[in-house]
């Protein structure tokens, strides 16, 4: 079996994305082949789509832009539209991640994907939501289950299953194990952090242009 | 004032008040994501191509318009590649707003948001995930929702009041 790993995030490196296909991998890499795909653009290659046409499963992990998909995955889904596959038993999943802490923030940016699937003629698997995805590239790495990642690792043990299995999950929304409020007090160090790092002041995060 | 955004190019819907118009003119590029808007140049993009002061658009605007191909529930690639570039409206600090995590507002104006989306085939799940989209970009602006309407063709919209 032939799973797509799709990253679909614009950062070429270090995209909290990427370290999501990496965990996930550690479930999958032993029951199916992966193919690593990378959307880091607004445009898919024939070469991708080729890849993409031989894969029974695809599962796209994106950030939450603006409460949705963003702006260059929007358009390589319009073009996967368009490109009308031979390959019509291929199931999509979605894992989105959020810097908000609550993981059901991504609902929608899952349920775009979903209707995607409807007018390309793909079958929807199912998603994780992922909140607190803003510390997730920034964290050691630390055993499988475990530690503040273990309720993602839990999510992306089940929807394996699940893409193995070529069956469908209801959307499972997750968040970091770690509280909220220590969480947003360390985003707020690092936005601090920052743009001192930068040659700014603490204060410059408010300005408000005239 | 009043800010729309559109994916159309040869955009001729009259408006009666003072407004600005972001359409494509020109190639956008996409926001990568480097929080630059932020941390290097708080408020403006960083990205150089003549779409990276909307989030200052917003902080002047009363209402803001989005004009829009449905794609899948969602605003066409265009539109949210506007909206993606102008993540500096906001702050990078966090609220909590109705019992979930939002940003705080870097401006006091209250935006009022409209959305007229247009495409052929808008299914009622799509229109459905469109509304609830635009609700949760009113959430995040700390704004509020004042119209969500839906059209066949480009043509139809020629009847609408802005």
């Amino acid at each position: 079996m032939k799973i797509a790993l799709i990253n679909g995030s614009p950062k070429v490196n270090n995209s909290a994305s990427g370290v999501i296909l990496e965990d996930l991998k550690y479930y999958i890499s032993e029951k199916a082949e992966i193919l690593d795909i990378d959307f880091h653009k607004s445009v898919v290659s024939e070469e991708q789509l080729k890849i993409l046409n031989s894969a029974e499963a695809w599962v796209f992990a994106y950030p939450l832009y603006v409460d949705g998909i963003p702006s260059h995955l929007l358009s390589c889904l319009v073009q996967l539209e368009k490109a009308r596959l031979q390959n019509h038993n291929i199931h999509i999943y979605g894992i989105v991640n959020c810097g908000f802490y609550e993981g059901i923030q991504a609902e929608f940016a899952l349920k775009i994907l979903q209707n995607w699937c409807i007018k390309a003629g793909f079958t929807w698997g199912g998603g994780i939501g992922i909140g607190g995805g803003g510390c997730l590239s920034m964290m050691p790495k630390t055993k499988y289950g475990q530690g503040p990642k273990a309720p993602i690792h839990k999510a992306l043990e089940l929807i394996t299953d699940k893409i193995i299995r070529h069956e469908t999950q209801e959307n499972n929304y997750v968040s970091v194990a770690f509280p909220r409020f220590l969480y947003k007090m360390a985003a707020e160090m690092g936005w601090r952090q920052l743009i001192k790092y930068n040659g700014g002041k603490a204060k410059d995060l408010k300005k408000q242009w005239k | 004032m009043k800010l729309i955004i559109t994916d159309i190019k040869d955009f001729n819907i009259p408006i009666q008040e003072e407004h600005k118009i972001i359409s494509p003119q020109g190639d956008i590029r996409n926001c990568i994501g480097c929080f630059g808007c932020w941390v290097k140049t708080p408020g403006k993009c960083v990205i150089h191509d003549g779409y990276e002061e909307t989030g200052i658009d917003m902080s002047k605007c009363t209402e803001m318009i989005l004009i829009s191909e449905c794609c899948y529930g969602s605003v066409s690639p265009f539109v949210k590649a506007v909206q993606d570039r102008a993540l500096s409206y906001i702050h990078p600090d966090f609220v909590i707003r109705k019992g979930e995590m939002h940003h705080k507002r870097r401006y006091e104006n209250v935006i009022s948001i409209s959305a007229y989306f247009y495409g052929d085939n808008i299914t009622e799940t799509e229109k459905e995930t469109a509304r609830n989209i635009i609700e949760a970009n009113a959430d995040n602006y700390c704004g509020l929702v004042k119209n969500v309407q839906f059209y066949k063709t480009v043509k139809e919209l020629e009847d609408i009041t802005l």
